[in-house]
């Protein structure tokens, strides 16, 4: 590709286009934003060749596609990554604004529940099934340790290095 | 020249939140409740700088508009912005029923993934149709219109015909305010079908394309008529409406128009056209990206900026013809104007943030399979199932309006987390469709700057602003009549006439 970007290589045998972004201008999660839009055209893959740097391979599902496709591709990722960015910025920054609006639009169209949406709610007290204990608080998945005899609590500590420390 | 911010020595203190853009050699500013004013770059400079004090001229009206922080009434504030947003609470008032793909006519830009004629397999039977009344009947809105489309919805007029009975019986315990639309070409339209629909208060919508020529190449039948046979029906009915004593000013069949390629240099022909058939409005409406449109896109696709031109001379020439005493306006100004001019919102859907998505409509398909807008059912019969939220045999209303393909287009279509949005003077009077956004960019959010409709949102409205800012008193005073809604009662079912005044922009008409 000619006029291109430092951060662009284009691999035009496989049918793919490698783009290095800087993590620290770009939050990962605006990454895989972007990312993800073109997976219906492209296999997407993340690597990161180091600290600084994150790199993004787009290849088309398409067979031999042309020089300009890859080009595009290119600057469409660009464009879309610079959108997120930037949306989480401003979702965070607007986030009461936004969080009133959805709440009120949706409490407004959904209404109260009607008698057959009660019917169907589950009032129970029946466990449900919680494998990985994601419903439990804090306190009933690790308790808080019972104190140990003085002589024996260092060398616990010590073969316990998943202390509370680990879990925060 | 152009405002340059950077050499403007922006006053922290003085001016309140605002947004704002430049319009031919002004400046137009937009608070956070969709206030604004038209402001010269010298005031604009003032008003940014902070150099202006109490009793000026300037001063007062950025006091009065709620631009000062010195003088900010948070209330008033609050009230407007409530008033702007009251379609917030209410739910779905605009229920769409596909009875069936079957289509006679072939056009060039088919936004409705049509079927053959012998395709009955995409009839709505009436056992769906039946559960997506009740569906609709379920909303929270008091107010529902349920619109009849296709295909060609009078292929399966029996159908039409049950819905119509049967929401009528069930409405007597839901208690709606109802109305039911039809959006037909009406070749299929006969005497017996017509007194029907007339006799059920049926609001009879159709397509017309603008000059004969044009429309019949567009609007394909094999008889290649299409033209005369919905211009005689239109005659027809509206001579039915004025027969019963209806005010033929407000009652007549509604057209609506799809601008293609061919169409840009005939805004006056289009004009014309509407204006011989007695229509009071027009809306020029810009191709989708939705059905056949994509497949045809080469041909009848157009550069935004040509549109826009079209617009301009299309709006000008109804201006100057509201002038010589010919009543007719443009759907798309009446609704931006609306909303600048009132401080209301009429509610249409595809313009209001957030959109009507899910919380303003919902698109039951011709097999009951459940959309969250016509737009998501287009996109379903392109392949792509990404807004389709569920069927009328398994799903309740409120599963579907609570579904989270509800949440992410209430969040994506929210302009205040939206790029360019966030930052648009016309953010207040804007709307973002997330199933548009998503067939054009992959994402419900889309991209503003690379956005069609985002052009054709911000070109009408600069000419908007632009015309506000150097109209004379006559053409002011019809850009706000634009803005009067008057409400169709005899379409209103279940309900008193008088009562209808506050229903929704769905059964109401701006006044030309």
């Amino acid at each position: 590709m000619t006029d291109t970007p430092e951060n662009v290589k284009a691999e035009l045998s496989r049918g793919a286009v490698n783009l290095e972004v800087d993590p620290s201008i770009y939050p990962l999660g605006a990454i895989y934003g972007a990312a993800y839009i073109f997976i219906d055209r492209c296999y997407v893959f993340l690597y990161r060749p180091s600290e600084t740097s994150l790199r993004i391979t787009l290849q088309t599902k398409e067979p031999e596609p042309a020089e300009e496709t890859l080009r595009a591709l290119v600057g469409e990722f660009s464009n879309e990554l610079l959108s997120c960015a930037w949306r989480r910025q401003i979702t965070e920054e607007n986030r009461e604004l936004i969080q009133a609006v959805t709440s009120k639009a949706l409490s407004g169209a959904m209404g109260s529940p009607s008698l057959d949406d009660l019917a169907d709610f589950d009032f129970s007290d029946d466990e449900f099934e919680d494998p990985l204990g994601i419903a439990q608080s804090w306190e009933e998945k690790h308790g808080r340790k019972t104190p140990k005899e003085p002589a024996e609590a260092p060398a616990e500590a010590a073969a316990t290095p998943e202390g509370e420390g680990a879990d925060s | 020249m152009s405002v340059d911010l950077q050499r403007l020595s922006l006053s922290p203190t003085k001016p309140a939140f605002f947004r704002w853009r430049e319009v031919g050699d002004n400046v137009v500013i937009t608070n956070f409740e969709g206030n604004f004013l038209i402001l010269s770059r010298d005031e604009f400079a003032a008003f940014a700088e902070g150099r202006i004090e109490a009793g000026e001229e300037l001063y007062e009206r950025l006091s009065a508009a709620n631009f000062l922080r010195e003088t900010y009434d948070v209330d008033r504030a609050a009230e407007s912005y409530e008033r702007r947003k009251s379609f917030l609470n209410s739910g779905v008032n605009l229920g769409i029923l596909v009875v069936t793909l079957r289509c006679n006519e072939s056009c060039v830009y088919c936004h409705a993934s049509r079927a053959n004629m012998d395709a009955v397999h995409t009839d709505m039977s009436p056992a769906v149709a039946e559960k997506a009344v009740d569906l609709f009947l379920a909303s929270t809105s008091d107010f529902v219109t349920l619109e009849f489309q296709g295909g060609e919805p009078l292929v399966n007029f029996p159908v039409i015909q049950h819905i119509i009975e049967y929401a009528l019986e069930r409405n007597k315990t839901a208690g709606k305010r109802l109305e039911f639309t039809m959006v037909s070409n009406l070749a299929l339209m006969d005497d017996e079908k017509l007194a029907y629909l007339l006799e059920k208060k049926v609001q009879i919508c159709t397509s017309i394309d603008g000059p004969e020529k044009l429309h019949n190449a567009q609007r394909k039948l094999a008889t290649m008529d299409s033209h005369q046979k919905a211009v005689h029906w239109i005659r027809r009915i509206n001579e039915e409406y004025a027969a019963a004593g209806l005010d033929p000013t407000l009652y007549h069949v509604e057209a609506l128009l799809t601008t293609t390629r061919a169409t840009l240099p005939l805004w006056r022909e289009v004009v014309d056209a509407y204006t011989k058939l007695g229509c009071r409005a027009l809306f020029l409406r810009p191709l989708d990206p939705f059905g056949f449109a994509e497949r045809t896109r080469k041909r009848v696709e157009y550069d935004r900026d040509d549109y826009l031109e079209y617009y301009r001379n299309a709006v000008d020439y109804m201006i100057e013809l509201n002038k010589q005493g010919v009543e007719i306006l443009e759907r798309f100004a009446a609704i931006f104007l609306t909303k600048i001019l009132r401080g209301e919102d009429p509610n249409f859907l595809d313009v209001r943030a957030p959109a009507g998505t899910g919380i303003g409509q919902l698109a039951v398909n011709y097999d009951g399979t459940v959309f969250t807008c016509d737009e998501g059912r287009m996109l379903h019969e392109m392949g792509d199932d990404t807004f389709l939220i569920g069927h009328v045999d398994t799903h309740r209303y409120r599963q579907l309006v609570g579904h989270e393909t509800v949440h992410t287009a209430v969040i994506a279509s929210n302009l205040d987390g939206q790029p360019d949005c966030v930052n648009c003077a016309y953010n207040p009077y804007c709307g973002t469709i997330p199933a548009t956004n998503h067939k054009t960019s992959g994402s419900v959010f889309g991209r503003m700057r690379e956005s069609n409709v985002c052009a054709v949102h911000k070109g009408i409205q600069d000419y908007l602003f632009q015309k506000l800012a150097t109209a004379d008193a006559e053409t002011r005073e019809i850009l706000e009549r634009w803005t009067t809604v008057r409400p169709r009662e005899h379409f209103v079912q279940g309900v008193e006439a008088a009562e209808a005044e506050t229903a929704g922009a769905e059964a109401a008409e701006p006044t030309p």
